[in-house]
């Protein structure tokens, strides 16, 4: 064999041994989630069965319908929506501003609030949330989905701020320089110029806050006790490990509340991966 | 900072104060008083029956923590599970990243799809796991027994050995992908042409990476360290779900003992004590974070 050919074979051998560890990655990576997805789909006299069932029964599939009949699934999704919602509308809201102050203007106690966005970035949630519900308590805000929105809005508002201010960073202060001489005010250069440029961001802010907001479990333990107001971690959560409530319509309203997550992300996650890699590269 | 408008510009000199004072507000609110509420509250004995009856205790409660010889323990573990959350997770981060750095047919699709750990919520994922490590009818175990290992009759989350390993793979299943994301990220970084040079003067891979690939990507995976340590302290929906802390204490983390003592004891100021120790603990770790980054820019010359 000549030299080009047996490096050429090497070559062939490492690209092959590499596309096998990629399958094997994502194959860990999936697992758990399609094994959700067989459990779901195993007729219950299985599911205790050894070896277990390794294919979903899709005559089973009664199992979803059957879970939102049984379980107040619904309502869950809902509240959890809404909270996801409203703190993304808030963390946006609350950030685009500030952000734009730090990018654009020199001021005294800019790296005071630079400092005091790290900061509080690395407060961890759990810690505070003894105090949070001493609070709340005094202010009515306990069982409130707004309340809810309050507290989870805290705790991501900074990391957003963050990105937001990476990304203005990157527009060329040319193009608002137009603006001004149009007479535009500030706000209306920040709202009209600056947004639709740093979009990706925006988007990708949008979706931490709304997963932060969807996924969330601690603060909506402690803060919501009234099972009206259950977001879906805290309605899922009471069901795990108990083996009362049949395990494949537990699993099934465990994909229900996890599938719309990860499909959503998939399509977002080029803007998420952008944005985030942009802030943390930038520090 | 990008260079802001002339000095002179004296009609907007409170333009930036105006437009960070409602988030500096809302911070105040909703971060600052929560955390002097939480220092104050660690000074006394308050039930979470009644929070706004306090009984000044003085140090009692922080007294409490450093006799109890369980504190050390959860310590102890706190540690344990975060230093090795941050270290595997990059390892295997850093593994994957490189796999996904070379060129390959539906580069893309494995990019994206690796990534699915990383957005499903925690407590959906603590839930299929519990189910997965079931001592009798998971699948964990199944596999361990068709291999053949003895350990796949253990009941892996009832085993105080082996319920933080247990709980340690649920947690680095769903956080490599971030920082196999990061990585990557930073990969892009790496100056081809100084790889090819390398690989001229005959540079062996592991060479190439120590000097060329390492330096680049060495800040973002600094910073990826501090990110994946403050959130491996404060990690509570997985452990508390997953093991509530147990077997006998075997995955009490802080945030664990926490909300034990808190909403399940309903001690409130025993739990602000707990609450505040994290506080500064987190505060020290960025604190040591910026110590050595700013240490290693120096040394670079920066």
């Amino acid at each position: 064999m000549s030299a080009a050919a047996a490096m050429a074979g090497r070559r062939g051998w490492t690209h092959g041994l590499r596309l096998l560890t990629v399958l094997l990655v994502l194959l860990g990576a999936g697992f758990p989630l399609y094994w959700m997805f067989v459990t779901s789909l195993t007729p219950s006299a299985a599911l205790f069965a050894v070896p277990p069932h390794v294919w979903p029964s899709w005559s089973e599939l009664g199992v979803y319908t059957e879970a939102f009949r049984t379980i107040p699934v619904g309502r869950w999704l809902r509240n959890s929506a809404v909270i996801a919602a409203g703190t993304t509308v808030l963390s946006i809201a609350l950030a685009i501003f500030p952000a734009y102050a730090l990018s654009r203007f020199q001021f005294r106690g800019a790296g005071l609030v630079g400092l005091g966005l790290f900061a509080t970035q690395m407060l961890p949630e759990a810690m505070l949330v003894v105090p949070l519900y001493a609070i709340f308590g005094q202010f009515g805000l306990l069982n409130t989905l707004a309340g809810l929105i309050l507290a989870n809005t805290a705790f991501t508002v900074p990391v957003i701020t963050w990105m937001l201010k990476g990304a203005i960073d990157g527009v060329p202060i040319d193009v608002e320089e137009a603006a001004k001489i149009d007479g535009c005010t500030r706000i209306g250069i920040v709202l009209s110029i600056v947004l639709p440029l740093v979009a990706p961001s925006l988007a990708a802010a949008a979706v931490i806050s709304f997963f932060h907001g969807w996924n969330e479990y601690v603060l909506a333990t402690t803060l919501i006790s009234d099972e009206a107001l259950r977001p879906a971690s805290v309605g899922l959560a009471s069901f795990v490990g108990e083996l009362s409530t049949p395990v494949h319509s537990v699993m099934a309203v465990g994909l229900i509340y996890t599938v719309p997550a990860v499909v959503f992300y998939l399509f977002v996650q080029r803007y998420v991966v952008a944005g985030m890699t942009a802030g943390s590269v930038k520090g | 900072m990008t260079p802001g408008p002339a000095p002179d510009a004296g009609a907007e000199r409170w333009t930036p104060y105006w437009f960070i004072a409602p988030l500096a507000l809302y911070l105040l609110l909703f971060q600052g008083v929560p955390l002097v509420q939480e220092a104050g509250l660690s000074f006394t004995a308050t039930s979470l029956l009644s929070p706004r009856e306090h009984v000044f205790v003085g140090l009692d409660n922080y007294r409490n923590l450093l006799d109890g010889s369980d504190f050390h323990a959860v310590l102890a573990t706190t540690a344990v599970y975060t230093v090795a959350c941050v270290v595997l997770s990059i390892l295997l981060g850093l593994g994957v990243a490189l796999l996904l750095d070379a060129p390959f047919r539906g580069r893309g699709v494995a990019r994206a799809l690796v990534t699915v750990p990383w957005a499903a919520p925690p407590v959906a994922v603590a839930l299929i796991f519990v189910w997965i490590f079931n001592a009798q009818y998971g699948v964990f175990n199944f596999v361990l027994r068709s291999v053949g290992f003895a350990a796949g009759r253990e009941n892996w989350l009832d085993t105080p050995e082996l319920a933080l390993p247990a709980v340690l793979l649920t947690t680095i299943w769903q956080i490599f992908p971030f920082a196999a994301v990061v990585i990557l990220a930073a990969l892009q970084g790496v100056s081809a042409e100084l790889k090819e040079a390398a690989t001229i003067d005959g540079a062996d891979r592991l060479s190439i990476f120590g000097a060329v690939v390492w330096p680049t990507i060495r800040p973002s995976v600094a910073l990826l360290s501090l990110f994946l340590t403050i959130w491996s302290i404060r990690r509570f929906d997985l452990i508390w779900l997953m093991t509530q802390g147990g077997p006998i204490g075997a995955t009490e983390t802080l945030v664990i003992k926490l909300y034990r003592d808190g909403f399940v004891y309903r001690d409130l100021g025993q739990a602000a004590a707990v609450g505040m120790v994290g506080v500064v603990v987190a505060l020290a770790v960025t604190a040591v974070y910026f110590h050595f980054t700013r240490r290693a820019e120096r040394a670079a010359g920066a």
